[in-house]
């Protein structure tokens, strides 16, 4: 695909955008406003933005990142505004911030490469697991964490002098960092670690010592659900550990050994906690649950359902009764208003972005750059996974946002991060 | 080196496609029914959640309305200032019970135009009509809150028509039940206890409830046999204590169980006035089941009555069931044994007199009016049926004023207007009997055509009990509504 294609594509999805607003604002009774230009000016600012750092600092980056990720952001756009113009107003800017910090980010990486990123692992680790732990501060702090629906996932700086709040996610950062991280690890270890000296059965074990990175993920991801509740993030951030493990050494053990792992901490945290508890059962039966911990997920049941083929129409269905419609829930937000024909574009967007990063990591000849795109393409894939599954009922309910899609500026920020990454990724295998 | 990252996208990618599985089994298999589920509050929003245009009274009465809920910005709250009187009619939207009445006939007008359809978004897009319509009945909120008063606590139904254009002018029934109620919160409470009420509280009595006529129904044998020029007011018959039926050991006996007039002879005219049943049973079987069969199905026995509101059918006995059953003919040309009618058809048969024989069409609905207040369409009267000639009708007008004048229903007379009226005591095996009038005015032709029609039943005696007769108990409720209608 071409630059100009990338180009007319990025457009065609700020015209989306756009024309949605427009769909909202005439169901609602008005007529066309200022927010319909405000919506294409601000998808113009941002895909486009990076789309022109992308000619000027990976040139030749693939070209089919970008406009996957703006169609998702524009249909989720169209929800949010739908739901709340005022969120709407906000993602504008969020949409805004995040693309230039990942132009940004191309701009920094325009001479020594990702390379950089592997330099400094362990500060990159540091930070990332710092970020994690950041929700821990205690209340009383001008930077302290929040709980937020149980879990102590947010970060609040208080602006001194001011009742203004700035809130943000910092484990949606943490992700990427980690990430990084890891592929730097890995790039050095990876062959260390898949020679086989014994067997058990079938089953090849490798060095015992070699099993410290699992345990290591097993016990990060254990801290993250204990002290923050947080079901979702830590079976992310251990699906990273484990998929990342097993690509760069291809040795099915760990995968067998992780999923053990979350076999024995799942059943573990059932009967230890009773919120886990709650969600399981909610989710085995969430109309039996309907007036509590099975409500949400139920809400969603009956937007979707509601939704059907075609949808209620943009701005005629009630996403509005679905608790979190804007965040964990905006696919089911999308569905009831564009029905499974909206459902089916939104999977396959996210299929086709899937399927791309993993193209770039496998294009890759160096070693830390294929870890490097895998890596992030799995913390993309495997987070919307979690997500979706948890509201089409595949899985129980874990509180993650939807990249791309879900409002939020940390989540923005983290997966435009990881779109401009691939984008140097890519690049750097033309040079 | 490549392999397991192939294999992780394979299994990423396979993970998706269950995904879309998923997505497609929820919205297009379980789609209808998570739409339709009673929990999904979408059902609210739907069904009684949007805005609904007004129905109001032939005379500008509010008789439902929405305005912005309270709680939730975007809905809407139904609400029926008059309450439980016009429960049966306009009806209701209720989230459990879905919608009836007006409510339910009308509501492709009553509900906004502007939808997710083609036509209601390149309506809303061309600047058409996507308000919600307005409705105006032909009842008469005055007349509605006579009859219902004069009704009271009487189990039974009021209906008045007129008979010039079949314009529905009061239904009134009871037992009733609040509207409102059904909409609220407690709506599955108030609902169940509705349901199980033994009185009904739901049934509309005027048209979802048959009844035996009985004297009453002697205004369709008197039609028969005038139509069939066999007799006329001043034709003689035998007058005993009680008619004895050919071919059974069963007698009919006057209400009183006396002769009608001198024991010998009785004129027609005489025997309409005093209401005797040995006239009309023998009339009757003069007749024949026969032909008495086609008058009553004339009148609108045996088919159904076109009309806003489903209508039970009324019930004559077929052509060839009765005809040589001469006991049979007797009993149902004086409305008893299997003959039923709901109120609605007897007050068709009263406007039918009171037409020169012509019954019109009965409707509810005046006319449909736009947000701005245009008429968008109008109900034209048209004729239902022909039920006897104008020269038996003039004749069956005369009768049914000298039973008000000084007659059985001398209770519905209205000082300075002609009415005319016939009375009915249905005889009902271990109940009380049921008390009917029906009737008409003013009495007369050109300038003077009647006005109103109106069939009354109260059911069981009403609060006269064993002792009720249609002359006592449903005359007088007749008579407050005709004079509220004159202005008396």
């Amino acid at each position: 695909m071409t630059r100009k294609a990338e180009a007319g594509l990025i457009i065609a999805a700020a015209l989306l955008a756009a024309i949605g607003v427009a769909i909202v604002e005439f169901t609602e009774g008005n007529w066309l406003d200022a927010q319909v230009a405000l919506t294409f000016l601000a998808f113009v600012a941002s895909f486009g933005g990076l789309h022109l750092a992308t000619i000027r600092w990976a040139s030749g980056a693939s070209s089919l990142l970008l406009p996957i990720t703006s169609f998702l952001a524009a249909v989720a756009f169209v929800e949010i505004y739908r739901l709340d113009s005022d969120m709407a107003a906000f993602q504008r800017w969020s949409l805004i911030f995040a693309a230039a910090a990942a132009a940004a980010l191309l701009w920094a990486l325009r001479d020594r490469g990702v390379a950089v990123l592997r330099k400094y692992r362990y500060v990159t680790l540091a930070i990332g697991v710092g970020f994690l732990l950041l929700p821990l501060l205690p209340d009383s702090w001008t930077i302290h964490g929040a709980t937020v629906n149980g879990s102590r996932l947010w970060v609040r700086i208080a602006a001194p002098g001011t009742s203004r709040v700035l809130s943000f996610q910092p484990g949606e950062v943490a992700k990427v960092l980690i990430t990084i991280f890891l592929a730097s690890y890995l790039a050095e270890r990876a062959e260390a670690m898949s020679v086989v000296d014994r067997k058990i059965g079938p089953l090849k074990i490798p060095e015992p010592r070699h099993l410290g990175p699992v345990l290591l993920a097993a016990g990060a991801a254990f801290v993250v659900l204990i002290y923050q509740r947080d079901l979702g993030a830590s079976l992310l951030l251990f699906g990273i550990f484990i998929g990342m493990l097993y690509v760069a050494t291809g040795r099915s053990f760990y995968v067998i050994t992780g999923g053990i792992l979350v076999a024995i901490a799942g059943f573990g945290a059932y009967q230890a906690f009773d919120h886990v508890q709650r969600r399981i059962e909610a989710w085995l039966d969430p109309f039996g649950h309907f007036s509590d911990a099975g409500y949400q997920t139920v809400q969603g049941l009956f937007a979707m359902g509601s939704g059907a083929l075609t949808g209620s129409g943009i701005g005629l269905g009630r996403p509005d009764l679905i608790p979190a419609a804007t965040t964990d829930f905006i696919f089911a937000a999308v569905a009831e208003e564009m029905g499974l024909a909206g459902s089916l574009a939104v999977l396959a967007g996210f299929g086709l972005l899937i399927a791309a990063g993993f193209g770039i990591a496998i294009r890759s000849r160096d070693r830390f750059r294929k870890y490097l795109a895998g890596g992030l393409i799995i913390v993309i894939g495997l987070q919307a996974f979690i997500i979706l599954a948890g509201v089409l009922r595949l899985l129980p309910i874990t509180g993650l946002t939807l990249p791309f899609m879900s409002y939020g500026g940390s989540s923005l920020l983290a997966n435009l991060v990881i779109i401009s990454v691939l984008l140097r990724v890519s690049h750097e295998e033309r040079l | 080196m490549n392999v397991p990252l192939r294999r992780t996208a394979y299994a990423i990618l396979g993970a998706f496609l269950v995904l879309i599985a998923s997505a497609t089994y929820i919205q297009a298999v379980e789609g209808p029914s998570l739409r339709d589920d009673a929990r999904n509050p979408r059902v609210v929003a739907w069904r009684t959640g949007r805005q609904r245009g007004p129905i109001m009274s032939a005379d500008g009465k509010i008789l439902a309305e929405s305005a912005p809920s309270e709680t939730d910005s975007k809905l809407y709250e139904r609400a029926y200032p008059e309450g439980d009187l016009y429960a049966h009619t306009v009806g209701f939207t209720s989230v459990l019970y879905g919608s009836r009445g007006i409510e339910r006939t009308r509501s492709t007008d009553l509900v906004s135009n502007r939808d997710a359809t083609i036509s209601g978004v390149l309506n809303g897009l061309l600047g058409g009509d996507t308000k919600p319509r307005g409705v105006r009945l032909t009842l008469n909120h005055a007349l509605q809150q006579i009859a219902a008063e004069a009704l009271g606590n009487q189990k039974g139904s009021v209906v008045a028509i007129d008979p010039a254009t079949g314009a529905v002018l009061a239904m009134v029934t009871y037992p009733r039940f609040d509207p409102n109620d059904l909409v609220g919160p407690d709506a599955g409470l108030v609902g169940e206890k509705l349901d199980a009420d033994p009185n009904e509280p739901l049934r509309n009595r005027a048209i979802d409830e048959t009844y035996a006529p009985g004297s009453v129904f002697k205004v369709i044998t008197t039609a028969s046999g005038l139509d069939a020029g066999l007799v006329s007011p001043s034709s003689e018959f035998a007058d005993p204590t009680a008619l004895e039926l050919p071919g059974s050991d069963a007698s009919i006996s006057n209400y009183n169980g006396k002769v009608c007039d001198n024991g010998t002879s009785v004129k027609l005219e005489l025997a309409f006035v005093r209401s005797c049943n040995t006239v009309f049973a023998q009339l009757g079987m003069d007749l024949g089941g026969n032909r008495l069969g086609v008058t009553s199905t004339a009148f609108g026995f045996n088919v159904d009555i076109p009309f806003e509101l489903a209508v039970l059918i009324s019930f004559f006995p077929p052509s060839g069931t009765i005809q040589n059953d001469p006991p049979a003919t007797a009993q149902s040309a004086i409305g008893q044994r299997d003959v039923r009618a709901t109120p609605l058809l007897m007050a068709l048969t009263a406007a039918a007199v009171a037409n020169g024989g012509n019954v019109m069409t009965p409707y509810l609905v005046d006319e449909v009016f736009t947000s701005d207040g245009t008429v968008k369409s109008q109900t034209d009267p048209s004729t239902w049926r022909r039920t006897m000639s104008p020269a038996s009708a003039s004749v069956l007008s005369d009768l049914m004023e000298q039973v008000v004048i000084s007659g059985t229903g001398r209770k519905a007379a209205v000082p300075g207007i002609r009415i005319a009226g016939k009375t009915g005591t249905t005889e009902v095996t271990g109940k009380a009997p049921h008390a009917w009038f029906i009737g008409f005015g003013p009495v007369g032709a050109g300038p003077d055509i009647p006005q109103i029609a109106i069939a009354v039943i109260v059911e069981s005696g009403g609060d006269f009990g064993e002792s009720a007769t249609g002359g006592s108990v449903a005359a007088p409720i007749a008579q407050q509504v005709l004079a509220a209608f004159f202005g008396v």
